[in-house]
């Protein structure tokens, strides 16, 4: 069974089988505030109970910033349904084999503790049990938030969508970058309450996690170049490349090597933040530019 | 009409429902999270269209649309061929394609009569006849495959979309929250989310009228018989017979598309009998059912993060005590 390559066809096998999703800008300022709220808490809470004379003050201001991070992330999702008064539907059932459904879930527990942390950390030094309830949350928290953390990238991996259905490591970038993100995040948030101690140690801790985001990047690339040489030119490959590879990772990695001055901390998380958005934008763009 | 009156004058009722915004919204938040009892499985059903008997009437298109109150998608002249639907959409269920193939030169092969009339010369009956066929034209009308294992299905997070008792797939349209999901599920491109409610929409294969004895309005509406409904292992037969009878004709080309699983995907309850291969179509040659990725895909996600995880504790263990 074979066309006749004389004949011509009409154009259905040059157009994609698939129908992109409409997921635009608002899919990839969640993936950024997904990863910022998980990371966030899973970094305040590991360095909390690994360090806590060290970092308990930052952690403490850390879980309210999460809390609203994820609030706005909330609202993203929300506003990105068709029917966004519908959003309870999301709990009418657990089914793990759906990632967005596993996902939900995962984000509604880990809501829960995550506002008990962020509710009780300015009054928790008044009481010793205040204090045990909130290191409770935060432990209670560390599951949830991972598994929050975990299945965005899954989701996206997991459909038929040229690019996303190739990328296999999508979703080890996405959780790998989330602690990237929550420890710049803390970083900041010493430098801001002028904690020296913190900062010594979150300053190399964020040097050894753009490494390790570079390689997951380079893992998520190399599952990417089939459709990225297709949908752009080589130029503009070169572009994309650049701009995440260098501007994302290797500028931070090179301004925390140079100086462990505060601006060149802040611009380094900087370079971060906007390197992480861009490649967000990038890969929710993938379905639409192959269309 | 008449008869649903009088089949609810069965049921008197007994007392007001409740009115007003609290009872419209405490209905808003409940009723989806309330369960009916699942009706008792009956043998499954499906579609077996024969692509090399249809005459591209678009009378499905219609009917479809009619039984569905579907809206109208407006004109749009497409320049394909005489496709002017153009996809599968939330309000199109069903859509004739229209495959011309045909030397590229569109160069006539043998000479254009100077007289076209009858009685001119160049021009006979028996010319037309014999005529060497160059091209062909491949009609087919597409609908939702009703995927043994849907990954629409799989992906839905709300328990939207499920197989009905005649494991059709269907989504019900009161518990849809138009997340999008199932539209980026799809390998063949067939859900999309209506601009209108923003809710997902696809053929339904018609449950309502499966429900009342009645064969779906597309299948009812086909003049040739090109659309086929029934119990899915009595088309699988009939299709197979249809392709042994065609090869025997001729068309060895002839082949049924998703009548049996593959080793990436489950096989279709609405499937093909096809000519050419399935790009022609517009229908993807070896679909992927992409949940067989997930399991590796969260080991995956997990390594990426206990990696971090475990060089962040490692730094926090060297430098923070």
């Amino acid at each position: 069974m074979q066309t006749d390559t004389r004949l011509q066809t009409s154009n259905y096998a040059t157009k994609p089988v698939t129908k992109a999703p409409a997921w635009h800008g608002l899919v990839a300022w969640d993936m950024l505030l997904n990863g910022m709220t998980t990371g966030l808490f899973l970094v305040a809470a590991l360095s909390e109970l690994v360090a806590p004379d060290r970092f308990a003050a930052v952690a403490q201001a850390a879980y309210p910033v999460a809390l609203i991070l994820l609030l706005v992330d909330l609202l993203c999702l929300v506003l990105d349904l068709g029917d966004p008064l519908r959003f309870h539907h999301m709990l009418r059932v657990f089914k793990p084999s759906a990632p967005m459904s596993l996902g939900t879930w995962c984000l509604t527990i880990y809501s829960l503790p995550l506002t008990v942390a962020a509710a009780i950390s300015p009054f928790s030094e008044q009481s010793v049990a205040l204090e045990w309830v909130r290191r409770l949350a935060v432990v209670i928290g560390l599951l949830p938030a991972l598994g929050s953390a975990v299945y965005k990238g899954v989701l996206l991996s997991t459909n038929s969508q040229p690019g996303w259905k190739d990328a296999r490591w999508l979703g080890g970038y996405l959780t790998n970058s989330a602690l990237l993100l929550g420890c710049a995040e803390m970083l900041v948030l010493s430098l801001l309450m002028n904690d020296a101690n913190a900062v010594t140690i979150l300053r190399p801790a964020l040097g050894l996690l753009l490494v390790l985001n570079l390689v997951a990047l380079c893992l998520l690339g190399f599952d990417l170049r089939a459709t990225l040489s297709r949908i752009y030119s080589r130029w503009e490959v070169f572009g994309l490349s650049a701009v995440s590879l260098g501007a994302g990772l290797l500028v931070p990695v090179c301004l925390l090597l140079v100086s462990g001055s505060s601006l060149f901390m802040l611009a380094a998380v900087m370079f971060v933040l906007l390197g992480s958005l861009f490649i967000r934008f990038v890969i929710t763009a993938l379905p639409h530019a192959s269309a | 009409m008449a008869s649903r009156e009088m089949e609810l004058t069965g049921f008197p009722q007994t007392s007001d429902p409740p009115r007003g915004p609290l009872s419209a919204l405490l209905g808003r938040l409940i009723d989806p999270f309330r369960r009916g009892v699942p009706p008792e499985p009956r043998p499954p059903t499906g579609f077996f269209t024969d692509t090399t008997v249809c005459i591209g009437c678009k009378a499905c298109e219609v009917a479809c649309k009619a039984w569905n109150e579907l809206a109208a998608d407006g004109l749009h002249w497409s320049g394909n061929s005489y496709d002017h639907t153009g996809t599968l959409s939330a309000s199109s269920w069903r859509h004739v394609k229209f495959i011309e193939q045909f030397p590229a030169d569109h160069a006539p092969s043998h000479p254009v009569p100077q007289d076209p009339t009858p009685s001119g010369t160049g021009f006979s009956l028996d010319a037309l006849l014999n005529e060497t066929k160059e091209g062909r034209w491949l009609m087919m009308s597409d609908v939702c495959k009703h995927c043994v294992t849907a990954p629409c299905q799989q992906a839905c997070p709300t328990g939207a979309i499920i197989h009905t008792e005649f494991n059709n797939v269907f989504i019900q349209p009161d518990i849809c929250n138009g997340c999008s999901s199932c539209v980026a599920a799809c390998p063949f491109g067939v859900i999309t989310r209506s601009s209108v409610d923003g809710h997902s929409h696809k053929c339904t294969l018609c449950y309502d009228r499966q429900r009342d004895g009645l064969v779906p309005a597309c299948a009812k509406a086909c003049p040739t018989q090109s659309i086929q409904f029934g119990p899915i292992d009595e088309l699988r037969e009939q299709a197979r017979r249809r392709v042994a009878d065609l090869h025997k004709r001729g068309v060895t080309h002839a082949y049924l598309y998703g009548d049996t699983p593959s080793k990436s995907y489950s096989e279709l309850h609405s499937f093909y009998l096809l000519v050419d291969h399935p790009s022609v179509y517009g229908l993807p040659e070896n679909p992927f059912n992409p949940w067989l990725h997930m399991q590796g895909d969260y080991v995956r996600a997990l390594v990426g993060g206990l990696t971090a995880i475990a060089a962040l504790l490692a730094v926090l263990l060297l430098l923070g005590n």
